[in-house]
């Protein structure tokens, strides 16, 4: 210990120590020379031989080697800018990527003790579901040993705020919700498990910092005042901290009691039986010692006791899955094919990124041979050569990985503001991400400076094979960013302009949540007969139509898997009445319409029929194995994936069961721009318990092209990215090998060659590198885009005019950066040329 | 004079000597180099470049430690002093050294 800090006071009064060290030299000279002795050596040396005893001699020459480097790089500010730009992008890209997964699964959530969460999931080998009974989470939490504390969350239709237009999302969430997470308010209190865990106490709500300002303009009166949600009185007791994370994704704008539930959803049984269809998220604390493998084992056997009392409520293996909970996401399985290929595309662009300014680098070495030439006849050594290149790279690389850093920042608050974003998520790079990018930095540098300094140290230069190899992997690489993106801008602006296959911009959805009141199938019957009987007498309503799914509507997304002739196949649902291919413009161009309540018939969308029986007649032919068969064919509409190619579509007659979760689509012969209030009140009218929520069509598929819009322009940057690593890097190597020839192009110019015969020469070396790369990048592309198929719909499988578009692009680019050095080689002044040498 | 070349001295030697030169007394560097010299009967030469390096590696280990003092020609100098450290460290060399000399000895004696 003594010895580390006496290193450490040197380091920190080095200079004082210097100056003692020579002084004293001084003096031994001086004594030296009086007694007729002078063999004191080279006094630099000494000095320097004697601090190395302490060990921070490396520090000095690093900072040596950085104030030259710095020189060095300011005296050429058109290539250290270009290699800033090309890092900054190159490392930047990296540094979102990891930026995003670091804020998405590394960080830990401003939580209490976060370490022992665990969030509980309701899986079985075929189903996966975020929801658990409510009567099933009171049975594991009152038998849970490993669990220290359970607690859970429930979702609910948005409710109507006051007598505001825009509904409010809301939370039914146990009392202990809040204490087990270690919440803070912005003001009041939150729900708590003394004061709020029973049905009979007061009504209270707790409100999302976002609503407190958004509503009530952050006014601290709002604590102990009556709102109403859906017309039932409730007390504000407190407003939640603006840091508090929802562990769910979405942060809800109310919180309430969940034993108040029935009291905002009139008629619900969500609480009490165990076949509504609510439930509810769940999350628990480990006790101490305990793992989430403990809990989810006891957890097992906890569910095969539940199987006892509820034969039909528990599934084949039903388990409850218990993930590490003190993070926003944990990686699943199915997440890891996803990450891979982003990770890959994002390395794709970090390597060509380091393997363009290796290039540029290398060219560079080429004119500063002079220079190094110089320094190694006066007797620099190879190895300080290299360390002194080397420190060179580094700088340039830590620069770049920083301004990265900011680009990030800058472009995820852009992101942020774009897409909507929960206020606890903080982008400040955090020390993961400062070791990622020094570490990045780092690695950069050893890529793209290595192999040229240790080349111009040696003062040895590539061989002309080894250049073709490296233009042609880089084109080839350029070339696979480059038509991807191309691809993927093409794909989506597809889908921006094509024809969803259905009329949507007159159309009203209303979804009246008749199975979260408790409706049965008679009585929704009834309720939706009247309801369309209503509608249809309101002003303009040429049609009603029922359809369960809510299309364009704040609804689930989901997939089917049916069996068609022995083969699993995915198909987006719907069970609807026989108004709805009217109502939704959709065609029917072949066999019939759907009979009201059928059974056993189905209608499928021309593009499923064309996929599963090609070149046969689809009506009468089998589909999944409930004896269905198909009677009709209707025109393609992506309504269940806008962004899907194929439309898979099935349709069948909804069934009395059917009518409980119904939706309905009103259509209009005008705008039906001023109807939901009305229709609002209709509903409400019918029966004053229900709050339906009434939303244009038009405005879903709006929120949706705008989330796509988004895409192009993120996607059309990364190709921007490719076009801009390509030009700068076959500009470098052209460079590279012009200022190479420099002396022979001077001769064959002294000797009278035609300029662009000269050019020529130059150029050809590169023509069967650019070819080649061309060809591989483009077979790359095909790989990739097979594999990004199944991830993203809508990649086409060959898209001539985007590959021809990419390839051309690129070879456009190639040329044009050909063109500036070969410019400058033919401006080459023979005499000095060959006199230089 | 004959300087004895560096190479001469047994490696570790100097750092054994200067620890010892030094125990009857704080010195500055020239002093210990003379003393050396003078003791050794002018058979020993330390260089500037082996004792100023030796010297701070001392000071870093913390065998010796040095403060300023006023020479014998009245001029501002650097004298070092054994610490506590050192006098174990010269007594551990001693006894080293004389082990190995021994055994040199005994070879050379016997074989």
């Amino acid at each position: 210990m003594g010895e580390l800090f006496r290193r450490l006071r040197y380091l920190l009064f080095h200079r004082r120590f210097n100056r003692e060290l020579e002084d004293e030299m001084e003096f031994h000279r001086e004594m030296a020379a009086r007694h007729g002795r002078r063999n004191f050596g080279n006094t630099l040396r000494l000095r320097e031989q004697s601090r190395e005893a302490w060990g921070w001699t490396w520090i000095d020459r690093l900072l040596q080697d950085l104030r030259y480097a710095t020189r060095i790089l300011w005296r050429s500010p058109g290539f250290s800018l270009t290699a800033v730009v090309v890092l900054t992008l190159g490392i930047g890209v990296c540094v979102l990527a990891f930026s995003m997964l670091n804020v998405i699964v590394f960080k830990l959530l401003p939580v209490r003790d976060p370490a022992s969460l665990v969030r509980l999931q309701r899986r079985s080998p075929e189903i996966i579901t975020p929801d658990t009974p409510y009567p099933s989470f009171l049975f594991y939490r009152d038998h849970t040993k490993t669990l220290s504390a359970m607690f859970a969350a429930m979702g609910a239709p948005a409710m109507e705020l006051d007598s505001d237009l825009q509904p409010v999302s809301v939370n039914f969430v146990t009392a202990n919700y809040f204490t087990e997470l270690g919440a803070n308010t912005a003001a009041g209190r939150v729900i708590d498990p003394l004061r709020d865990d029973a049905a009979e106490t007061p009504p209270t709500a707790v409100l999302s910092y976002g609503l407190w300002q958004r509503r009530f303009h952050g006014n601290a009166s709002i604590v102990g005042r009556v709102i109403h949600l859906n017309k039932k009185a409730v007390t504000v007791v407190g407003v939640i901290a603006k840091a508090f994370p929802s562990l769910h994704g979405q942060d809800p704008d109310v919180f309430l009691p969940i034993k108040q539930q029935p009291y905002f959803v009139e008629g619900s049984t969500a609480l009490t039986d165990v076949f509504s269809g609510g439930g509810v998220r769940m999350w628990g604390r480990m006790g101490p010692g305990v793992t989430a493998k403990m809990a989810e084992q006891e957890l097992l056997e906890l569910t095969n006791e539940l199987r006892k009392q509820y034969p039909k409520l528990i599934w084949d293996k039903e388990y409850i899955r218990s993930d590490p909970g003190g993070h926003q996401t944990v990686m699943q399985p199915e997440m890891y094919r996803a990450f891979a290929m982003i990770a890959a595309l994002v390395l794709l662009i970090f390597i060509v990124a380091c393997a363009n300014l290796g290039g540029l680098m290398m060219a560079r070495g080429i004119t500063r041979e002079h220079e190094i030439g110089i320094r190694i006849a006066i007797g620099a050594s190879r190895k300080r050569i290299f360390r002194q290149l080397f420190t060179e790279s580094l700088l340039l690389a830590l620069i770049g990985a920083f301004s990265g850093l900011a680009l990030t920042y800058t472009g995820l608050r852009i992101l942020s503001a774009l897409f909507p974003t929960p206020d606890w998520v903080s982008f400040a790079p955090d020390w993961r991400v400062l070791l990622f990018v020094v570490g990045i930095a780092v690695t950069a540098a050893i890529l793209f400076g290595l192999a040229p300094a240790l080349q111009i140290a040696r003062q040895r230069q590539r061989g002309t094979i080894i250049r073709q190899i490296l233009v042609g992997a880089q084109i080839a690489a350029s070339c696979i960013l480059l038509i991807l993106s191309g691809l993927l801008v093409h794909a989506v602006l597809h889908l921006l302009h094509s024809d969803p296959g259905f009329g949507y911009e007159q159309v009203i959805g209303i979804n009246p949540g008749l199975d979260s009141h408790g409706y049965t199938p008679e009585a929704a019957r009834a309720y939706v007969n009247e309801l369309k009987g209503r509608l249809l007498g309101l002003p303009g309503v040429t049609s009603v139509a029922m359809s369960k799914i809510s299309l364009l509507g704040n609804g689930y997304t989901s997939y089917m898997t049916v069996d068609i002739g022995g083969h699993p196949v995915n198909i987006y649902p719907n069970w609807v009445d026989p108004e709805f291919f009217k109502t939704m413009e959709i065609p029917l161009v072949r066999g019939r319409n759907l009979l009201p309540r059928e059974t056993h018939a189905v209608i499928v969308s021309e593009s499923l029929a064309r996929k599963q029986w090609p070149g046969l007649e689809p009506l009468g032919q089998k589909f999944g194995d409930q004896k269905d068969l198909v009677v009709g064919v209707a025109g393609n509409a992506r309504i269940k994936a806008l962004n899907d190619g194929d439309a898979v579509e099935a349709y069948w007659a909804a069934q009395p069961s059917d009518i409980t979760s119904t939706t309905l689509l009103v259509k209009t012969a005008g705008a039906p721009d001023g109807l939901p209030p009305m229709i609002k009140s209709i509903v409400e009218t019918l029966d004053p318990k229900l709050f339906p929520y009434v939303w244009l069509l038009k405005s879903g598929f709006r929120d949706y092209t705008q989330i796509l819009e988004n895409t192009v322009l993120a996607v059309s940057l990364l190709g921007m990215v490719a076009v801009l690593m390509a030009g700068v890097g076959i500009l470098g190597l052209v460079a590279y090998a012009v200022s190479q020839r420099t002396k022979e192009i001077a001769i064959r110019i002294a000797l009278g060659a035609k300029p662009l015969h000269v050019l020529s020469v130059v150029l050809r070396q590169f023509l069967w590198p650019v070819l080649i790369g061309a060809i591989v990048g483009a077979a790359g592309t095909a790989a990739v885009s097979q594999l990004l198929r199944k991830i993203l719909y809508g990649i086409s499988n060959l898209d001539p005019a985007g590959y021809a578009g990419g390839i051309g692009v690129l070879i456009a680019i190639a040329a044009a950066a050909a063109l500036l050095p070969a410019r400058r080689a033919l401006r080459v002044d023979p005499v000095r040329a060959l006199h230089e040498e | 004079m004959p300087l004895m070349p560096k190479s001469d001295m047994p490696p570790g030697a100097l750092t054994l000597l200067i620890l010892r030169v030094l125990q009857s007394g704080s010195l500055h560097g020239y002093a210990i180099a003379q003393r050396i010299h003078v003791l050794s009967s002018e058979v020993l030469a330390v260089e500037e470049g082996s004792l100023y390096p030796a010297l701070q590696k001392m000071l870093l280990k913390g065998w010796v430690t040095a403060e300023w003092g006023i020479s014998e020609t009245n001029r501002k100098v650097r004298f070092y002093r054994l610490t506590v450290a050192g006098r174990k460290q010269l007594q551990a060399e001693i006894s080293n050294y004389d082990r190995v000399t021994d055994a040199i000895q005994a070879i050379l004696r016997t074989a």
